[in-house]
Parts: C-alpha cells; sequence; structure tokens
C-alpha cells in the first residue's frame, strides 16, 4: 500500500483526479448537448406560445402545448419574428427575421437575453426580439424579460398588445425557494398581470409593481398598475417588478412608433 | 460610498444568517461557548474574504459567457457557466483545507475544539452563498467583491457571536430539560430572524415611490441615459 | 440468515430516531429551511438525497484506502458536485420537465452538510455496503423531519397540502375558512421552520429523556 500522506503522491492523486473528473464532465456535457440544446429550443418555444396564450391549460394547472406538436404550432401560431436594435435610448434599425438570420446565422427567438444585457452595459447596440401573434383576432407582441430574484436568475415573457396592455405573462425561475418565490411560476400569479396597463394614459411608461398590502387581492383593478404580492416572497417580487420596468421600456419607442403610424 | 453602501447592506439588511438562512448548521453547533464561535467566526471571514475574489476572478476570466476573450475572438463564444458550481466548491475546499493545515499546527486547542466542523467549512453554504450571490448579483469589481467577502463574513460573525452569549447566559435559565441545549438554540434563532425581517423593510421601504409622476419622460430618458453611462464608464475602467 | 444483519439494521433505523441527522447530529439544516415551505419540495429534495448519500458513500467507501488524506475534502466536495452535475445534464437531456423541478435543489444537494458529515464519518472508515446502508439511513432520517415539518408548515401556512386546497377555499370561504378560520402567512417564512424543528426536539426529547443535554 502506498503511503497516502507523501507529498508526492498527494501530488499525482490530484492530477488524476482532475483528469478523470474534467474529462468525464466535458463528455457528458458535450455528448448530451444536442439533447439539451433541442429541450431548451422547444421550451422557448412553448413560453413563447404560452405567453400568447396559446397553451393546452386545464383549471388551475399550466399545460404548454405538447412536444410532439410544438414546432408546428410555433410556425403558425407565430406569424413575425422581428428584431430591433436598441442604442442609447433610442431604436436604430429594425430587422426581419431573414435578414437577422443572414446577419446572425441564429433564429431570433434563440437570442439569449443575459448575453444582451451584457452587450448593452459595455455601451454596445443589443437587440431586442419582438414575437407576433394572433389573440382574439387582435395582433399581439410577445418580449422576453430577464432579472434577478433572491437567489438567482428570473425571466419571462409578456404579451402585450399595441397599447402595451398585457395580454399573457409567463414567468421563470433558475433556483427561487419552493413555497414561496417559486410561486411566480404559478398560474394565479401569472394570470393577475393579464390586463394591466404598463402606460399611463398620456402614454407614459409607468411599469407593473408587485405590491404588497395591495388593496385588490383579487385583482379586479385593472388600472392600478399593481398585481398582488406573494407571501414571504418580497425580494423575488421585487425582481419581477424590476425586470417587468426596465426590460419593457426599452421596447416603447417601437410601440410609440406603432401608434404614430396608425 | 458605495463601498460603505455595500458593507452595511451585507452585514445587517442581507445578513447571511437571518436573511437568508444560509450556513445553520456550523452556525447551531458551534455556538455552545463565545471563544469557539469567535474562532469559527474569524475562520469564516478569512475563508469568505479570500474564496469571494478568487471566484470573482474566475468568473470574470473562465466562466462568464464570452469571459474567454483575453485569449483571443475564437475564443468568445465560450460559455463555461455550467462549470461554476464545482469550479467554485473547489477554490473554497482548496482554501478550506489550507486554513485547516493552518490553524492544525498554530492553534491545536481551537482545532481540537472546532472538530468535524473545521472541514465543514467547505460546505457552510455561507461560503458557496457568497460566492455564488457574487456572480449573480454581477457584483461589479475585485475591490467590491473584496469588500462583499468580508463584510458577510462579519454579518456571519456578528451573528454567531449573538447566539453564543444568550447560549452562555440562558444556562442559568430554567429551560424545559427536554428542550434545553439545541431545542431552545433553533427557537431562539428563529426568534431573532423574526428580529431581523424588519432590516428587509429598510431595504425595500425607500424606493417605492423614487420616480415622481411630475417628472416629464424626457427628464426620466436623461437620468437614464446619465446612469447608463456612469455604468458604461465604470464597466470600462474595471475591463481595463 | 436474513438480508440484514442486526447491526446493518441499526445503521438504518438509529438515524430515524435516536440519532437523527438533523435532530440530534444538527447537520443538513439550512436545506430543511429553504424548502420545506411546501410538502412537495420536501419529498423531492428527500427522494434526491437519499440517491445522492447512498451512491455518494459508496463510492467514497471504494476510495477511502487512496484518498490522500490532505486533500480529502476537496476529493469529496469534487465526488459530489460531479455525481450531482452529471446527474442533472442527463435528466436535462432526457427529462426535461423533471430536470426543471430539480434544478433549485443541485446546488443545495452538493453543500448539504448531510452528505459530506457522513462522509467523514463514516464512509471513510467503513466497507461499501455498511456505508451505503449508513447514507440511505441518514438520508431517510433526514426525509423524515422535512416532510413533517413541510406538512406543518403547508398546511398551516397556505392551507394546502401538495397543492390541494384541504381546509376549503380561502378567497370564496368555504370549509374551514367559513366559520372564520384565517392561514397564517408567518409558517411560511423561513424563521418558522426553525421553531417547528425546535418543537420536533422537543417532543423527541420528553420520549427519550437519554437525549436530553446536560446544562
Amino acid at each position: 500500500m502506498a503511503n497516502t500522506d507523501k507529498n508526492s503522491y498527494t501530488v499525482i492523486f490530484a492530477t488524476v483526479m482532475v483528469i478523470v473528473v474534467g474529462s468525464l464532465l466535458a463528455f457528458t456535457a458535450a455528448s448530451l448537448k444536442p439533447n439539451i440544446k433541442e429541450n431548451e429550443r422547444m421550451e422557448k418555444q412553448q413560453n413563447i406560445l404560452y405567453a400568447m396564450g396559446i397553451n393546452e391549460n386545464e383549471e388551475g394547472s399550466i399545460n404548454f402545448i405538447s412536444e410532439d406538436k410544438v414546432a408546428e404550432v410555433f410556425s403558425t401560431g407565430v406569424t413575425e419574428q422581428i428584431v430591433l436594435e436598441y442604442k442609447d435610448g433610442a431604436i436604430v434599425k429594425e430587422m426581419s427575421r431573414d435578414e437577422f438570420m443572414k446577419a446572425n446565422s441564429i433564429e431570433p427567438y434563440l437570442i439569449d437575453v443575459k448575453k444582451q444585457q451584457t452587450r448593452a452595459k459595455e455601451g454596445k447596440s443589443r437587440f431586442l426580439p419582438l414575437f407576433k401573434g394572433m389573440q382574439d383576432n387582435k395582433i399581439v407582441y410577445v418580449a422576453p424579460i430577464r432579472g434577478v430574484g433572491l437567489w438567482d436568475a428570473i425571466w419571462g415573457y409578456v404579451a402585450l398588445d399595441k397599447d402595451m396592455v398585457v395580454r399573457g405573462a409567463y414567468f421563470d425561475h433558475k433556483g427561487e425557494t419552493p413555497g414561496l418565490g417559486a410561486n411566480i411560476k404559478q398560474r394565479y400569479f401569472m394570470d393577475d398581470f393579464y390586463g394591466e396597463k404598463l402606460l399611463t394614459d398620456a402614454g407614459v411608461f409607468k411599469g407593473i409593481t408587485v405590491a404588497k398590502g395591495n388593496n385588490d387581492p383579487t385583482n379586479e383593478i385593472k388600472d392600478d398598475y399593481e398585481v398582488d404580492a406573494l407571501t414571504g416572497a418580497t425580494i423575488t417580487g421585487d425582481g419581477v417588478s424590476a425586470m417587468i420596468k426596465k426590460d419593457l421600456k426599452l421596447y416603447l419607442p417601437y410601440f410609440q412608433n406603432l401608434k404614430n403610424k396608425s | 460610498m458605495e463601498h460603505l453602501e455595500l458593507f452595511f447592506k451585507s452585514v445587517f439588511i442581507d445578513n447571511m444568517v437571518f436573511a437568508t438562512f444560509l450556513g445553520m448548521c456550523s452556525y447551531l453547533a458551534v455556538s455552545k461557548k463565545v471563544t469557539t464561535a469567535v474562532g469559527l467566526g474569524v475562520a469564516v471571514i478569512f475563508v469568505l474574504a479570500i474564496t469571494v475574489p478568487l471566484n470573482w476572478l474566475l468568473d470574470q476570466y473562465l466562466l462568464q459567457p464570452g469571459a474567454l476573450k483575453w485569449l483571443g475572438k475564437e475564443y468568445i463564444d465560450y460559455d463555461l457557466s455550467f462549470l461554476s458550481f464545482i469550479m467554485f466548491i473547489a477554490t473554497i475546499a482548496t482554501m478550506v483545507q489550507l486554513v485547516e493545515i493552518i490553524v492544525e499546527k498554530f492553534s491545536p486547542s481551537l482545532y481540537n475544539s472546532l472538530g468535524i466542523f473545521l472541514p465543514l467549512i467547505a460546505v457552510n453554504c455561507a461560503i458557496l452563498g457568497g460566492s455564488l450571490f457574487m456572480q449573480s448579483r454581477e457584483i461589479a469589481s475585485l475591490g467590491l467583491a473584496f469588500n462583499y467577502g468580508i463584510s458577510s463574513g462579519i454579518g456571519w460573525f456578528l451573528a454567531i457571536l449573538a447566539i453564543a452569549a444568550i447560549r452562555e447566559k440562558i444556562r442559568y435559565s430554567s429551560v424545559p430539560p427536554a428542550l434545553r441545549g439545541l431545542g431552545i438554540t433553533f427557537i431562539i434563532t428563529g426568534l431573532m430572524g423574526i428580529g431581523f425581517l424588519s432590516f428587509g423593510g429598510m431595504l425595500t421601504g425607500g424606493d417605492e415611490e423614487e420616480k415622481p409622476a411630475t417628472k416629464t419622460e424626457a427628464v426620466i430618458k436623461k437620468e437614464d441615459l446619465k446612469e447608463d453611462k456612469k455604468e458604461i464608464a465604470k464597466n470600462t475602467k474595471t475591463i481595463q | 440468515m436474513a438480508l440484514l444483519s442486526k447491526k446493518d439494521t441499526k445503521l438504518i433505523t438509529d438515524p430515524l430516531t435516536d440519532n437523527n441527522p438533523i435532530t440530534i447530529q444538527v447537520l443538513g439544516i439550512c436545506s430543511a429551511l429553504a424548502i420545506t415551505a411546501e410538502l412537495k419540495a420536501s419529498i423531492v429534495m428527500s427522494i434526491a438525497v437519499i440517491f445522492v448519500m447512498g451512491f455518494g458513500n459508496v463510492v467514497i467507501s471504494l476510495m477511502r484506502n487512496v484518498i490522500p488524506s490532505k486533500i480529502r475534502i476537496i476529493v469529496q466536495l469534487i465526488v459530489v458536485a460531479s455525481l450531482v452535475i452529471i446527474v442533472d445534464q442527463v435528466l436535462k437531456a432526457f427529462a426535461y420537465p423533471l430536470s426543471k423541478t430539480l434544478g433549485a435543489f443541485v446546488g443545495l444537494i452538493i453543500t448539504n452538510c448531510i452528505i459530506m458529515g457522513r462522509f467523514e464519518a463514516f464512509a471513510l472508515a467503513n466497507k461499501p455496503w455498511r456505508s451505503f446502508l449508513d447514507g440511505i439511513g441518514n438520508a431517510l432520517g433526514y426525509g423524515v423531519i422535512l416532510i413533517i415539518v413541510g406538512f406543518f408548515r403547508e398546511l398551516l401556512g397556505a392551507g394546502t397540502l401538495l397543492g390541494y386546497q384541504v381546509l376549503g377555499d380561502p378567497i370564496t370561504k368555504t370549509g374551514l375558512y367559513a366559520i372564520g378560520y384565517e392561514n397564517n402567512g408567518f409558517m411560511l417564512l423561513s424563521p418558522m421552520a426553525l421553531i417547528v424543528v425546535g418543537l420536533i426536539i422537543w417532543v423527541q426529547r420528553s420520549r427519550n429523556p437519554a437525549l436530553v443535554e446536560e446544562n
């Protein structure tokens, strides 16, 4: 038996361990990557469709369009994908899906919001994807948002009509506390957003606040710019308010344009 | 100013023990005596002060999406963030093992009283939590990361000091026999946690009406721009 | 011969009661606080920990004679972390919805001090089979407390169990709510988990005075 206290043995053991574990992890990551990518792609399609109101919901539960149908439904449900290039408070360029894919060879719905936020911080322009679809014979626009909750990242998709009134929302999180912050993923929380306005009557962006001690717990008043908070999840709720205010505000010039045109 | 704010925030408002309930195991088990509690508390400050900045460097130059760009343009698309857990924990474990060797050498009595809990600093969730919060809250510079590590360590230290002092006094009270020791400690910690919840109000209470409705959109936009520019300037500074 | 000798059975039953990892050994508290606001999360976490503890203990026990003592902590952590990450990746590839449920627990499992604590205290000194039993036993003991705490917190805090409204509907005022009962939202906050565990310790030690601590 080798003397396991010797320094040379320790060094050799550590080296072997690093190589074995490293290659094992790299091998799993590499060989499973296509499957994982495919799953993530389907999830994004399901989320976007969910925000538009296309889902297989039963009472109280959340059911996405099933995996075998999602690609087909996505191609018909999302009528148009556009990408806006945003810099210093203004939209400098509007691209169709084909134009964007020619330049970046990636589908607009696969744009990584986090990467774009980092780009914006570095002072570069960022891409804002927007997905158009139909709901009750009206066009809705779905925008992705992303922020930070109590423990880690939270994100979501919000469907808006041309006046920036919410027509559906989907939120998800990486690791919020189960039973507390994780409840942003519950149907009763997401459904509260339906019908809430983002703009004041004068057209100023106000956003939606997840408010504690709200006078309207069943959320019948739709023009108070508030939804009822979740018990024991103050910081997650603040994160949701913040990402709505910050990320959806970027789309304001686009919707103003839309209004001026019509 | 930024440093001072982060310091107070991490010590009191985001206190590791009472706000996020991290690092509970060693907190409950090694708080019988003030002297041992101080020993462990100092060890935690030390380990946090080293691992948070170290992991900040790892995160900036290795793990983040696009972090490898210092290697050359062709590496810009690599995203190694799935390795963050294992890298962070490896750094922490290495540092803890170093601390263990040092303490064993220079203070055998402290080493003996810390017992199994010295190696357990490695899985003290407060330590990994520190690094993960540093990552998810996007701490902007190495200096701030160091500050964050030290101040969350101090927050943890204060918490364990407080409970150890209470436990030394509570020996003179007549606690029901079955609650003596661990049971009453759990309940006291729970009550302290409820007290600390009020600090959370400090964090959110003020900014509810941050933007008065009277301001016009243009003004707000200008202010936002100014803030963005400040942030850009800050980031470019750190990059350089 | 029975499948388990008397000594082996003790390895499983002891942690359930008199040597419980949470109430006696004070291990794994953080995760117990973080996830017990919901019964479902408690159950999922318990099952995950049973797997990781069982297999982790076997792996460490198999390696116990070759691990250099100076770097044993790193080795142990890397074993757990890579086990968890590999399982996480496999689930992500083949059972995506399940991996979404478990995703939040990955970090908590890696830093769960029960796992490290049992590696240090048992697996480093014992044969694989016994280590396996010890791992399963301790994980079960941990799970029992988690489920008890989760049961009370969800029932009293939200009035539901596994998401079903067992006490009636608080908004339309049916069931218990019709006679004026209210949910105690306080139960959902983490400090209450500490107090519930404290009460469990009280009950446990009243029933078995041998466990009472000297002052």
